[in-house]
């Protein structure tokens, strides 16, 4: 039995057991996304293939080692997944992709360009013919119309066409954007909640649906508060730093130590007060300008430096344990390796150790909830490329033994 | 059209750190009914306001994510406040919570209590980070939950301090995480029977948006500093972000077999501009990788396309791109995302009539479109109380009973 269990180690039930999904594509942004489902007890078989790989399968390796089994970001991301290879390029490998999601599978989800499915056939007007009740979900960065629906591009590009590049940086200098490719975290989880409303509804009613979501578009929905802001008032707010309109101080501070930061922000008077008497209420800060909102604002330069000049003698932990024991808000700002340190993260079991066969022990991360009656689990390596390949061919779609040597033989399966 | 959550009833007692979650719930077709204290929620006494005017009904960060909610108003702290929620309670498949622990525990919210007394019941809660733990106490804000979440320490340059994203980057990550795990619990009740509490950690949203960069950082053990608009790869800095005639414009010197073609096209823009690249002229862009370059290499590529990006507007620069399949595309702002022709076309953008204020404004919609399904904005953000009587009357309360509780001031 090789499909994903039902309860978890713990006994728990997983609530997806059963839902079965093919995963087509690569990359980050749709892959993360079907994450929701297999940590919570999908099925999910990635359709991959070794002629053209996943960039993730390569991203990072040297020029010695190019195995596709052992990119420690694939293999992260794609824990939870079962994997078959198929040569999408012969048209009997596109058969028996289409025979693996209309007879077996549930929801399909891929992230290609608009064009690849349709080539292959496997676009959803197709599909629904043989399969009326499918879940199809597509993910690509622009959306499947348009005038730019073909273009290409990933995360990088989704950050700058949707604001997030221009709203990070400081007002002096060139947009930086937030570190990561900020689409393909933020797309994966519009995504998500897409499919299982849909998976509510055909519950409900039977029915499937085919859903379009364009990257760049979660990401400028999620900025509706800068649009509206645009829209309704012709203002176009620009980054600035750290700095906050309604609190103040409110930015990062340096700490002692090797590039040591920690963040404060007070929201109101009260927090200032608060913040005032744990520094124990040096001179500066009983200074009258300083006691209300639009006074810090005003003087804001001055109450940054002074504060930091208090941060500045004080390691980020201690400054963090001696404003938060007060009330004030403040947080180590937090390097990887801190993270991977981090007793709330632990507490919520975020990393979870993964033996690899290829990769070796590494951490995959949990999703960003915790459901108290059913946790889901990581059960399952990222898998190898085609790991999964004998279950597919024999248990799912029936294939002979004869049949597989003869198709693996003419470079179908691979 | 109909909705993939028509029937579902989801009561959202969220600050501004949960609305989106709402938003989204609504517009894929949940009842969504914004609960607010009869003062009023705090983000309508906060701006900008439309207009510059400080009025609670004008509040962009209330009417922008509120969108497509109703609203009524309840004190809970009020006894019969608490026994008219327990009534609606009783109506609801979800809630989605907000609220610091101390208030939590004044108004006996917390998802035990919830739960005996609601057992059909999905309790979302949206914390800075998490429930339970040693830091459940804690205060944290967008700032602050982006810097413990790991993203902060990458981004930015090298000499100054840390940065976020002006506008709050987490509670959009934490608000659509919490949807989808609100969702996930409700489908599992077709498994358990009965609703749970999804515990949604802000802190923990974040930590994915620096990808695997913590489960990398526990294998090799190299620390990565802030690196402005370049990217370390390898072991050298790879711009991203690059100045041009009138703005700033994204493009990466990656290889890899989806890259090769925009490749190949930025090497013939180049020659077609006229621009000595020798770096970039007759180069094998199969074998080509970024990983192993070196930084006179990187240097080298870089020189002519900063001098190509020099010469021409932003706009002209992404058009260009899109003819060409050179993988570039501009920094927008606010205005250029407006007035792009791609979101047009996808109508991504909704003219919301909001007649009970007198204003007229668009709106981002549509963040997935479905074959069958409707997914639009259903209406401008409530007013404070507006639903009142809708709500409370299909729950049985009367309307002489409502006006006696707006005069007691628990609605």
């Amino acid at each position: 039995m090789r499909e994903t269990s039902s309860t978890s180690s713990t006994g728990k039930a997983k609530a997806l057991a059963g839902l079965k999904v093919v995963e087509l594509g690569g990359g980050a942004a749709g892959p993360i996304a079907i994450r929701h489902l297999a940590d919570h007890g999908a099925t999910v078989i990635r359709i991959e293939s070794a002629s053209r790989p996943d960039f993730l399968r390569v991203l990072g390796l040297s020029k010695t080692n190019r195995s596709l089994d052992r990119a420690p970001m694939f293999m992260m991301l794609n824990c939870n997944k079962m994997s078959v290879a198929l040569n999408l390029s012969d048209p009997r490998g596109v058969a028996l992709a289409r025979r693996l999601i209309v007879e077996w599978a549930d929801v399909l989800a891929e992230n290609y360009a608009p064009k690849a499915m349709k080539k292959w056939g496997l676009d959803y007007q197709s599909l629904v013919e043989l399969k009326p009740d499918l879940i199809m979900v597509s993910t690509c960065l622009m959306g499947q119309t348009g005038p730019n629906k073909d273009y290409p591009g990933f995360g990088g590009q989704g950050s700058a066409i949707s604001g997030f590049n221009y709203l990070t940086g400081w007002p002096d200098r060139e947009a930086t954007g937030q570190h990561g490719t900020i689409t393909d975290s933020l797309a994966p989880r519009f995504v998500a909640a897409a499919v299982l409303a849909a998976l509510l509804r055909k519950q409900k009613t039977g029915e499937g649906t085919y859903i379009d979501v364009a990257q760049v578009e979660t990401a400028a929905y999620s900025l509706s508060g800068w649009m509206l802001e645009y829209f309704a008032n012709g203002e176009v707010v620009r980054r600035d730093g750290n700095r906050s309109r309604v609190a103040a101080p409110h930015g990062a501070f340096r700490c002692r130590g090797n590039d040591r930061w920690c963040t404060i922000a007070c929201h109101d008077d009260d927090d200032w007060r608060r913040l005032a008497r744990a520094i124990g209420s040096p001179g500066w800060a009983l200074d009258p300008r300083f006691a209300t909102l639009e006074g810090r604002k005003a003087s804001e330069d001055d109450l940054e430096a002074l504060l930091a000049s208090w941060t500045g003698e004080r390691g980020a932990e201690d400054v963090v344990s001696t404003l938060q024991s007060a009330g004030v808000e403040a947080g180590v700002v937090e390097t990887p390796r801190d993270l991977n340190a981090d007793p709330q993260l632990a507490h919520r079991g975020h990393f979870v150790p993964v033996q690899h066969a290829v990769l070796g022990p590494h951490t995959c991360e949990r999703l960003g909830y915790a459901l108290s009656a059913t946790p889901g689990e990581i059960e399952r390596q990222g898998p190898l490329l085609g790991e999964h390949g004998t279950y597919v061919y024999r248990d799912i779609l029936r294939l002979s033994e004869q049949e597989v040597a003869a198709l693996h033989g003419e470079g179908v399966l691979g | 059209m109909q909705r993939p959550l028509d029937g579902f009833r989801v009561l959202d007692l969220s600050d501004e750190t949960g609305f989106l979650c709402g938003r989204m719930l609504a517009e894929l077709g949940a009842d969504v009914v914004k609960v607010e204290p009869p003062s009023g929620d705090p983000a309508r006494f906060r701006p900008p306001y439309v207009g510059g005017i400080a009025d609670p009904e004008r509040a962009v960060t209330w009417l922008a994510y509120n969108a497509s909610k109703r609203g009524v108003t309840l004190d809970l702290a009020a006894a019969e406040g608490r026994a008219l929620f327990d009534r609606l309670c009783a109506t609801a498949d979800a809630i989605v919570e907000t609220y610091d622990p101390a208030t939590l525990a004044v108004l006996k919210l917390d998802w035990a209590m919830l739960h005996a007394a609601h057992p059909q019941l999905v309790v979302c809660s949206i914390t800075p980070f998490g429930r339970t733990g040693p830091y459940a106490a804690f205060r944290g804000s967008d700032v602050t939950v982006t810097a413990m979440g790991g993203n902060m320490a990458l981004t930015g340059d090298p000499d100054r301090a840390p940065l976020r994203c002006t506008m709050p980057s987490s509670y959009y990550h934490g608000g659509a995480e919490a949807a989808s795990g609100l969702l996930v619990a409700l489908l599992a009740r077709g498994v358990i029977g009965e609703g749970q509490h999804v515990d949604v950690s802000l802190q923990a949203a974040m930590v994915s948006t620096i990808m695997t960069g913590a489960s990398q950082w526990a294998m090799d053990r190299r620390d990565r500093g802030r690196t402005g608009a370049s990217y370390p790869v390898g072991k050298t800095l790879q711009r991203e972000v690059w100045r041009c005639k009138d703005g700033f414009v994204s493009y990466a010197l990656r290889g890899g077999p989806a890259r090769v073609p925009g490749l190949q096209a930025t090497e013939r823009w180049l020659a077609e501009e006229k621009i000595a690249a020798p770096a970039w002229q007759g180069r094998d862009w199969k074998a080509y990788n970024h990983n192993d370059l070196t930084q006179d290499q990187v240097d080298a590529l870089s020189a002519p396309l900063q001098e190509l990006f020099l010469r021409k507007p932003m706009r002209e620069l992404f058009d260009e791109s899109v003819r060409r399949g050179v993988m570039l595309a501009p920094v927008n702002d606010s205005r250029e995302i407006a007035n792009g022709a791609q979101l047009r076309s996808r109508e991504f953008f909704v003219e919301v009539d909001d007649a009970k204020r007198g204003l007229r404004y668009e709106l981002p919609a549509r963040f997935a479109q479905m074959s069958r399904y409707g997914t639009d904005v259903r209406g401008a953000a409530p007013l404070l109380g507006e639903h009142n009587a809708e709500v409370y009357g299909a729950i049985g309360v009367s309307a002489a009973e409502v006006d006696e509780l707006r005069r007691a001031g628990v609605i």
